[in-house]
Protein backbone atom coordinates (compact mmCIF):
# COMPACT_ATOMS: atom_id res chain seq x y z
CA UNK A 1 0.00 0.00 0.00
CA UNK A 2 1.55 3.30 -1.05
CA UNK A 3 1.31 6.11 1.40
CA UNK A 4 1.19 9.44 -0.37
CA UNK A 5 1.26 12.70 1.52
CA UNK A 6 -1.50 14.65 -0.21
CA UNK A 7 -5.16 13.88 0.35
CA UNK A 8 -8.63 15.27 0.89
CA UNK A 9 -9.24 16.99 4.21
CA UNK A 10 -12.21 15.78 6.27
CA UNK A 11 -13.68 19.26 6.29
CA UNK A 12 -13.61 19.50 2.50
CA UNK A 13 -15.14 16.05 2.09
CA UNK A 14 -17.90 17.00 4.51
CA UNK A 15 -18.72 20.17 2.58
CA UNK A 16 -18.63 18.34 -0.75
CA UNK A 17 -21.07 15.71 0.47
CA UNK A 18 -23.44 18.11 2.21
CA UNK A 19 -23.66 20.14 -0.99
CA UNK A 20 -25.64 17.30 -2.57
CA UNK A 21 -27.69 15.85 0.28
CA UNK A 22 -31.42 16.03 -0.18
CA UNK A 23 -32.36 15.96 3.50
CA UNK A 24 -31.26 18.48 6.12
CA UNK A 25 -31.06 15.79 8.78
CA UNK A 26 -28.47 13.70 6.92
CA UNK A 27 -25.14 13.57 8.78
CA UNK A 28 -21.84 11.77 8.24
CA UNK A 29 -19.80 10.04 10.94
CA UNK A 30 -16.16 11.06 11.36
CA UNK A 31 -14.91 7.62 10.34
CA UNK A 32 -17.10 7.68 7.25
CA UNK A 33 -15.64 11.07 6.30
CA UNK A 34 -12.12 9.71 6.61
CA UNK A 35 -13.00 6.65 4.56
CA UNK A 36 -14.66 8.76 1.86
CA UNK A 37 -11.52 10.88 1.72
CA UNK A 38 -9.57 7.67 1.05
CA UNK A 39 -12.01 6.65 -1.65
CA UNK A 40 -11.70 10.02 -3.35
CA UNK A 41 -7.94 9.77 -3.25
CA UNK A 42 -8.08 6.38 -4.95
CA UNK A 43 -10.42 7.80 -7.55
CA UNK A 44 -7.97 10.57 -8.39
CA UNK A 45 -4.94 8.27 -8.36
CA UNK A 46 -6.81 5.84 -10.65
CA UNK A 47 -7.55 8.69 -13.04
CA UNK A 48 -3.90 9.73 -12.96
CA UNK A 49 -2.67 6.17 -13.51
CA UNK A 50 -5.01 5.43 -16.41
CA UNK A 51 -3.99 8.62 -18.12
CA UNK A 52 -0.33 7.72 -17.68
CA UNK A 53 -1.02 4.28 -19.11
CA UNK A 54 -2.75 5.75 -22.11
CA UNK A 55 0.18 7.99 -22.91
CA UNK A 56 2.92 5.49 -22.07
CA UNK A 57 4.03 5.13 -25.64
CA UNK A 58 3.76 8.81 -26.52
CA UNK A 59 4.99 12.23 -25.40
CA UNK A 60 6.00 13.24 -21.90
CA UNK A 61 2.88 15.37 -21.54
CA UNK A 62 -0.61 14.10 -20.76
CA UNK A 63 -3.59 15.99 -22.09
CA UNK A 64 -7.34 15.97 -22.21
CA UNK A 65 -7.61 13.63 -25.21
CA UNK A 66 -6.02 10.81 -23.27
CA UNK A 67 -8.26 11.47 -20.30
CA UNK A 68 -11.33 11.30 -22.49
CA UNK A 69 -10.18 7.91 -23.74
CA UNK A 70 -9.93 6.34 -20.31
CA UNK A 71 -12.80 8.11 -18.56
CA UNK A 72 -15.63 5.72 -19.47
CA UNK A 73 -13.80 2.74 -17.97
CA UNK A 74 -12.86 4.69 -14.89
CA UNK A 75 -16.45 5.63 -14.19
CA UNK A 76 -17.58 2.04 -14.66
CA UNK A 77 -15.24 0.86 -11.93
CA UNK A 78 -16.94 3.21 -9.53
CA UNK B 1 -37.13 43.14 -4.43
CA UNK B 2 -37.62 39.40 -4.22
CA UNK B 3 -35.82 38.89 -7.50
CA UNK B 4 -32.79 40.79 -6.29
CA UNK B 5 -32.62 38.69 -3.17
CA UNK B 6 -32.92 35.52 -5.15
CA UNK B 7 -30.21 36.74 -7.50
CA UNK B 8 -27.89 37.45 -4.60
CA UNK B 9 -28.58 34.05 -3.08
CA UNK B 10 -27.93 32.40 -6.40
CA UNK B 11 -24.67 34.27 -6.68
CA UNK B 12 -23.66 33.17 -3.19
CA UNK B 13 -24.41 29.54 -3.99
CA UNK B 14 -22.42 29.77 -7.18
CA UNK B 15 -19.34 31.26 -5.55
CA UNK B 16 -19.54 28.71 -2.72
CA UNK B 17 -19.53 25.97 -5.33
CA UNK B 18 -16.58 27.61 -7.07
CA UNK B 19 -14.64 27.72 -3.81
CA UNK B 20 -15.25 24.02 -3.24
CA UNK B 21 -14.16 23.26 -6.80
CA UNK B 22 -11.02 25.26 -6.24
CA UNK B 23 -10.27 23.27 -3.09
CA UNK B 24 -10.74 20.01 -5.00
CA UNK B 25 -8.54 21.34 -7.79
CA UNK B 26 -5.81 22.12 -5.30
CA UNK B 27 -5.88 18.62 -3.80
CA UNK B 28 -5.94 16.99 -7.23
CA UNK B 29 -2.99 19.18 -8.23
CA UNK B 30 -1.04 18.02 -5.17
CA UNK B 31 -1.75 14.37 -5.95
CA UNK B 32 -0.74 14.85 -9.59
CA UNK B 33 2.47 16.46 -8.46
CA UNK B 34 3.27 13.54 -6.18
CA UNK B 35 2.73 11.03 -8.95
CA UNK B 36 4.55 13.15 -11.52
CA UNK B 37 7.61 13.63 -9.35
CA UNK B 38 8.67 10.01 -9.17
CA UNK B 39 7.82 8.98 -12.71
CA UNK B 40 8.98 11.39 -15.39
CA UNK B 41 5.61 12.63 -16.42
CA UNK B 42 4.27 16.13 -16.61
CA UNK B 43 0.58 16.82 -16.33
CA UNK B 44 -0.86 19.62 -18.39
CA UNK B 45 -3.02 22.19 -16.64
CA UNK B 46 -5.99 21.02 -18.67
CA UNK B 47 -5.52 17.45 -17.48
CA UNK B 48 -5.41 18.48 -13.85
CA UNK B 49 -8.49 20.64 -14.39
CA UNK B 50 -10.29 17.80 -16.16
CA UNK B 51 -9.51 15.24 -13.44
CA UNK B 52 -10.56 17.81 -10.87
CA UNK B 53 -13.87 18.46 -12.64
CA UNK B 54 -14.62 14.75 -12.91
CA UNK B 55 -13.78 14.25 -9.23
CA UNK B 56 -16.05 17.10 -8.20
CA UNK B 57 -18.89 15.62 -10.22
CA UNK B 58 -18.25 12.15 -8.79
CA UNK B 59 -18.79 13.58 -5.30
CA UNK B 60 -22.40 14.23 -6.24
CA UNK B 61 -22.88 10.55 -7.07
CA UNK B 62 -21.18 9.51 -3.86
CA UNK B 63 -23.23 11.90 -1.73
CA UNK B 64 -26.57 10.85 -3.20
CA UNK B 65 -25.74 7.15 -2.95
CA UNK B 66 -24.50 7.47 0.63
CA UNK B 67 -27.61 9.33 1.68
CA UNK B 68 -29.76 6.64 0.11
CA UNK B 69 -27.83 3.77 1.67
CA UNK B 70 -28.18 5.27 5.14
CA UNK B 71 -31.83 5.99 4.58
CA UNK B 72 -32.38 2.44 3.38
CA UNK B 73 -30.94 1.25 6.68
CA UNK B 74 -33.29 3.68 8.45
CA UNK B 75 -30.45 5.87 9.67
CA UNK B 76 -29.85 9.58 9.24
CA UNK B 77 -26.13 9.32 9.92
CA UNK B 78 -23.96 7.88 7.17
CA UNK B 79 -21.41 5.38 8.50
CA UNK B 80 -18.46 3.41 7.15
CA UNK B 81 -20.64 0.50 6.00
CA UNK B 82 -22.36 2.88 3.61
CA UNK B 83 -19.01 4.08 2.28
CA UNK B 84 -17.88 0.49 1.73
CA UNK B 85 -20.95 -0.10 -0.41
CA UNK B 86 -19.71 2.62 -2.75
CA UNK B 87 -16.66 0.46 -3.46
CA UNK B 88 -18.63 -2.71 -4.17
CA UNK B 89 -18.11 -2.84 -7.94
CA UNK B 90 -14.45 -3.81 -7.89
CA UNK B 91 -13.13 -6.58 -5.64
CA UNK B 92 -9.68 -5.10 -5.28
CA UNK B 93 -11.14 -1.68 -4.54
CA UNK B 94 -13.48 -3.11 -1.90
CA UNK B 95 -10.62 -5.02 -0.32
CA UNK B 96 -8.43 -1.93 -0.22
CA UNK B 97 -11.17 0.22 1.28
CA UNK B 98 -11.99 -2.40 3.89
CA UNK B 99 -8.35 -2.49 4.92
CA UNK B 100 -8.18 1.30 5.10
CA UNK B 101 -11.31 1.26 7.23
CA UNK B 102 -9.68 -1.11 9.68
CA UNK B 103 -6.58 1.10 9.80
CA UNK B 104 -8.72 4.16 10.55
CA UNK B 105 -10.69 2.36 13.25
CA UNK B 106 -7.51 1.05 14.83
CA UNK B 107 -5.84 4.45 14.75
CA UNK B 108 -8.84 6.18 16.32
CA UNK B 109 -9.09 3.50 18.99
CA UNK B 110 -5.45 4.01 19.93
CA UNK B 111 -5.88 7.75 19.97
CA UNK B 112 -8.88 7.46 22.28
CA UNK B 113 -7.00 5.13 24.60
CA UNK B 114 -4.09 7.58 24.77
CA UNK B 115 -6.43 10.47 25.54
CA UNK B 116 -8.22 8.49 28.21
CA UNK B 117 -4.95 7.46 29.82
CA UNK B 118 -3.75 11.06 29.76
CA UNK B 119 -6.94 12.24 31.44
CA UNK B 120 -6.69 9.53 34.07
CA UNK B 121 -3.10 10.47 34.82
CA UNK B 122 -4.03 14.13 35.15
CA UNK B 123 -6.90 13.31 37.47
CA UNK B 124 -4.67 11.16 39.62
CA UNK B 125 -2.22 14.01 40.10
CA UNK B 126 -4.84 16.60 40.97
CA UNK B 127 -6.57 14.61 43.70
CA UNK B 128 -6.27 16.16 47.23
CA UNK B 129 -3.75 14.44 49.51
CA UNK B 130 -6.48 14.37 52.21
CA UNK B 131 -8.27 11.73 50.22
CA UNK B 132 -7.43 8.18 50.99
CA UNK B 133 -3.63 8.48 51.14
CA UNK B 134 -3.46 5.80 48.48
CA UNK B 135 -2.73 8.36 45.78
CA UNK B 136 0.92 8.93 45.04
CA UNK B 137 2.18 11.97 43.22
CA UNK B 138 4.84 11.48 40.59
CA UNK B 139 7.77 13.76 41.12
Amino acid sequence: MEETGAGFRKELVSKLLHLHFKEDKTKVSGDALQLTAELLKIFVVAAIRSVRQAQAEELGCVDVDQLEKVLPQLLLDF
Amino acid sequence: MMEEEEGAEEQQRFSYRQRLKAAVHYTVGCLCEEVASDKEVQFSKQTIAAISEVTFRQCENFAKDLEMFARHAKRSTINTEDVKLLARRSNSLLKYITERNEDIAQFNLERKAKKKKKLEDENKNSVEPAEAGAVESED
